[in-house]
């Protein structure tokens, strides 16, 4: 129970950090938002700069802004984005799922091809698929994801006509269809870290006393490595496939924007460059609490998978 | 003029170029990549269409952000709502006022101006456009703070004065009012709606109050939105062939690409220079039009600029084809003036033979240009620090830097470029301790109506983007004449005598007019290819290309 606690106030303690030090970047960041409330420079008059300012509390100090906007994200008000003059949380109510979508598509991929060539790779270690895997996917890990968006498009999207080039498609099977090259190419460029923890932690496995033990009581070796490898390995492997997914919701932006979908990460490089601050301020939150929330799971899901564990956690 | 809103333009504008020419390469359809003349029609309208089409998918550069016009109006917004929302008068493709739900507009006197309404009308939920709600459409958008309230700035009273008949009164006389209700200023809205949906009117999901050919029928936020013909529409002339339209929004290269895959069948670009990898084409047209924008270097009284000779030899050096060529794949024409031929929205020939007769900015400058940039600088005595022109670091604006650079070395001067991130760029127009960095930055300017005067009023003193280089009294008296002239013949005689001063100082120094630039699929045809897009309902014009 103390821990449960403990975990939730130190959600609640990053979160509100978190908040603060976003809020303060994107004041000190420069440009007006102004600039862009008003938009035709025509219009630029110093009473319009000022109504303007202050109808959306810009002329007040930045404690005082922030104030009004933390104030109402208790009550559940993330504000009306700048730009779009929507509720905050209505666009990302139609941008999350998207992105979430496209996370788990590639992390899908990325737990099945990433453990599944590591694995091959450790079975086979020094030898030549071993080197053929560590060699190809770390190629993959040195393209930019996107570079391999814009080649995945140019090549199955607009020559060989097998994916639609851009959008997300609607729900269900158009959807998964639709976002097949974007999880791709997400998944692709994080095959190599995953692969190669697997690896690794399989490695360290085979050469352990319980594995011996086994060996020598005459097992076949393929359930030597599934009973007594694989288990044993478990541990960093999916630590580090969390990780790596956690820091995928946040590394959609450049995928989001080569395949046109419209998600979270597009919404915040647009946010950003017109001073929507309530929308970057909701956004990089919620890739804050997405991180929290995956990293938090692996903590409870370790000990569960690996009784060794007691409550290590991976999270800071 | 309105500002677009630049979405991702800098951090992608790499990633454009690299994708361009990946796809360049595999997709094979592209004719020559030589520097042959183009062969782009220029012109105000496609083929006429010839057959009923089911469904046409059309890209946006951006998601719609609200249809609340009041609000504000993305060039996105604006694409959609032509369709949707009838407005007063009405501009036609070739870029000339009609009527809209005004049969007549009138002005009685230099401060009276009254519109006939037609009746019969209906809006999208079936109820009549009445005398009463024009009224109070135009009401609304005169608000204080509402995004076409500067339209009514002149605008003292409103009023319904008969049955089908509304007077405007305004405190001084203003020639391009009449104008301003053939755009966002214009519409009309259906109160009812408005009322009951509240703080919700203009977002995804909320009623149509409008009463257009066309009808919002979906809008899945961060999708798609999808406009169905209204078949209720008042003006029975108009029979529009699509009786559906998607549109789904990506950024440039992926307008590119689904175009070419014929995923969409058109998209009206923002920037000309992506219809590029289209010329040659087999599957696919690019046409140009008529539109007011037009790429400018905006001055500011920082340090040499404020000597008009230094501006006026540096307009004079300035090679305006080498820019069109770098920056715009040759689709940009090198332009005299600061606004684009779309602004000619009446007596085109005298703005044409005016913009002829023009002087002081070459394509590309002759060895007499450059001599006489020359004898202005030894006369105005060259400047003791260099000349910095701004960049945001977008190709575009990075090439027209360069060829200032360029122009003032060419006739002896030293000058550099100056990079300010592009999320500060706009506050050139807002913040003066910026303006003190740079003494031109490149921009591309447009105005929303089409007549030059909208425009030249901006070298007035008192002009809120007249930046401290100029001030003639003598042009400001002609300002406040061109605004009295209602008459056609008369506002086109003081117009251009305003762009005669304003080119001859060289306010602003111009660089290119950035043409409407469409790319269509070749099985549809028939949309406007100019600028009317913006408020034409050009929808009803689109269909397919074969009977």
């Amino acid at each position: 129970m103390t821990f449960a606690f403990r975990k939730l106030a130190g959600m609640v303690f990053t979160l509100v950090i978190a908040s603060f030090v976003i809020f303060a970047a994107m004041y000190a960041a420069p440009g007006d938002p102004v600039t862009f409330l008003i938009g035709n420079p025509e219009n630029l008059t110093p009473e319009r700069i000022a109504s303007v300012r202050a109808q959306y509390h810009l002329d007040e100090p930045m404690l005082v802004q922030y104030w009004h906007w933390a104030s109402g994200v208790l009550t559940g008000d993330f504000g009306q984005s700048f730009q779009y003059h929507q509720p905050v949380s209505a666009l990302l109510a139609a941008r999350v799922p998207i992105t979430l979508s496209l996370v788990a598509y590639a992390a899908v991929v990325l737990t099945v091809v990433g453990i599944g060539l590591g694995i091959v790779a450790a079975v086979r270690r020094g030898k030549a698929a071993d080197t053929a895997i560590v060699g190809v996917t770390t190629l993959a890990a040195s393209i930019p994801s996107f570079v391999l968006g814009i080649a995945f498009v140019a090549l199955f999207a607009v020559e060989l006509r097998w994916f639609p080039v851009a959008g997300a498609g609607s729900a269900g099977l158009d959807r998964v269809y639709a976002l097949t090259l974007p999880a791709l190419t997400l998944a692709i460029t994080a095959l190599a870290i995953v692969s190669r923890v697997t690896r690794q932690s399989m490695i360290e496995q085979f050469s352990s006393e319980h594995v011996e033990a086994a060996r020598a009581s005459g097992l076949r070796e393929r359930y030597i490595v599934r009973d007594h490898v694989l288990r044993g390995a478990w541990g960093p492997i999916i630590t580090m496939v969390a990780l790596v997914i956690a820091s995928m919701i946040a590394g959609t932006v450049a995928v989001e924007t080569v395949f046109g979908i419209s998600g979270v990460g597009s919404l915040l490089v647009d946010a950003i460059n017109t001073h929507d601050f309530p929308v970057v301020q909701a956004v990089l939150l919620f890739m804050v609490v997405a991180y929290m929330i995956v990293t938090t799971i692996v903590d409870l899901l370790l000990p569960v998978l690996d009784p060794r564990i007691r409550r290590r956690t991976v999270s800071a | 003029m309105k500002k677009q809103h630049h979405p991702i333009t800098a951090t992608i504008g790499v990633l454009a170029a690299s994708a361009f020419v990946l796809a360049g390469c595999s997709s094979g359809s592209k004719g020559d990549d030589g520097d042959a003349a183009l062969d782009v029609p220029f012109g105000a309208t496609t083929p006429a269409a010839s057959g009923p089409l089911e469904t046409v998918t059309w890209m946006l550069g951006g998601e719609p952000t609200t249809l609340d016009a009041d609000i504000d109006a993305t060039t996105a917004d604006d694409t959609v709502l032509a369709n949707v929302c009838d407005r007063l008068m009405q501009v036609q493709p070739d870029l000339t006022l009609g009527h809209g739900l005004a049969s007549d507009a009138e002005w009685t006197d230099d401060t009276h101006l009254v519109f006939t309404i037609r009746q019969g009308a209906l809006f999208h939920d079936g109820s009549p456009v009445s005398t009463a709600d024009v009224v109070w459409s135009m009401q609304r958008h005169s608000v204080e703070g509402a995004a076409e309230s500067d339209e009514y700035r002149n605008v003292v009273s409103i009023e319904q004065t008969g049955a089908d008949q509304i007077t405007v009164t305004t405190s001084q006389p203003d020639a391009i009012l009449l104008q301003a209700m053939a755009g966002d200023g214009g519409i009309v809205w259906n109160p009812r709606v408005i009322e009951a949906e509240g703080e919700d009117f203009g977002s995804p999901g909320s009623a149509s109050a409008c009463s257009g050919p066309y009808q919002v029928t979906s809008w899945e936020a961060g999708s798609q939105l999808t406009i169905t013909r209204f078949p209720d529409y008042w003006n029975s002339d108009v029979e529009p062939l699509a009786d559906e339209v998607v549109f789904r929004w990506a950024d440039e290269t992926a307008i590119a690409n689904s175009v070419t895959t014929g995923e969409a069948q058109g998209s009206f670009l923002e920037n000309a220079g992506a219809a590029r990898s289209f010329i040659g084409s087999a599957d696919v047209s690019v046409y140009q039009g008529p539109s007011t924008n037009a790429w400018v270097l905006e001055t500011t009284d920082r340090g040499a600029l404020t000597d008009e000779r230094i501006r006026q030899a540096l307009s004079l050096a300035l090679d305006r084809t080498g820019v069109a060529a770098a920056a715009f794949g040759g689709l940009a024409q090198p332009w005299k003036t600061p606004v684009g031929s779309g602004a000619w929205g009446y007596e085109v020939d005298t703005f044409e033979q005016a913009y002829d007769a023009l002087e002081g900015a070459p394509a590309k400058p002759s060895d007499a240009d450059l001599a006489a940039a020359e004898d202005l600088i030894a006369e105005a005595g060259a400047p003791s620090a260099p000349i910095v022109v701004a960049s945001n670091g977008s190709s575009t604006h990075n090439v027209i830097a360069n060829a200032l650079v360029a122009a003032a070395q060419s006739i002896g001067l030293e000058a550099e470029i100056t990079v300010i991130p592009q999320v500060q760029y706009g506050d050139f127009y807002s913040d003066p301790e910026l303006r003190g960095q740079a003494d031109l930055w490149p921009d591309e300017y447009y105005i929303s109506k089409n007549d030059p005067l909208g425009f030249y009023k901006n070298g007035a003193s008192d002009a809120s983007v007249n930046f401290g280089v100029f001030s003639d009294p003598e042009y400001d008296a002609l300002v406040d004449k061109g605004y009295a002239a209602t008459d056609d013949v008369e506002r086109a005689e003081i117009t251009t005598e305003l762009q005669k001063r304003w080119v001859e100082h060289a306010v602003w120094i111009p660089v290119v007019a950035t043409p409407s630039t469409l790319i269509m699929s070749n099985a549809v045809t028939g949309v406007p290819s100019s600028a009317a897009f913006i408020y034409y309902p050009w929808a009803v014009d689109l269909g397919s290309a074969k009977g």
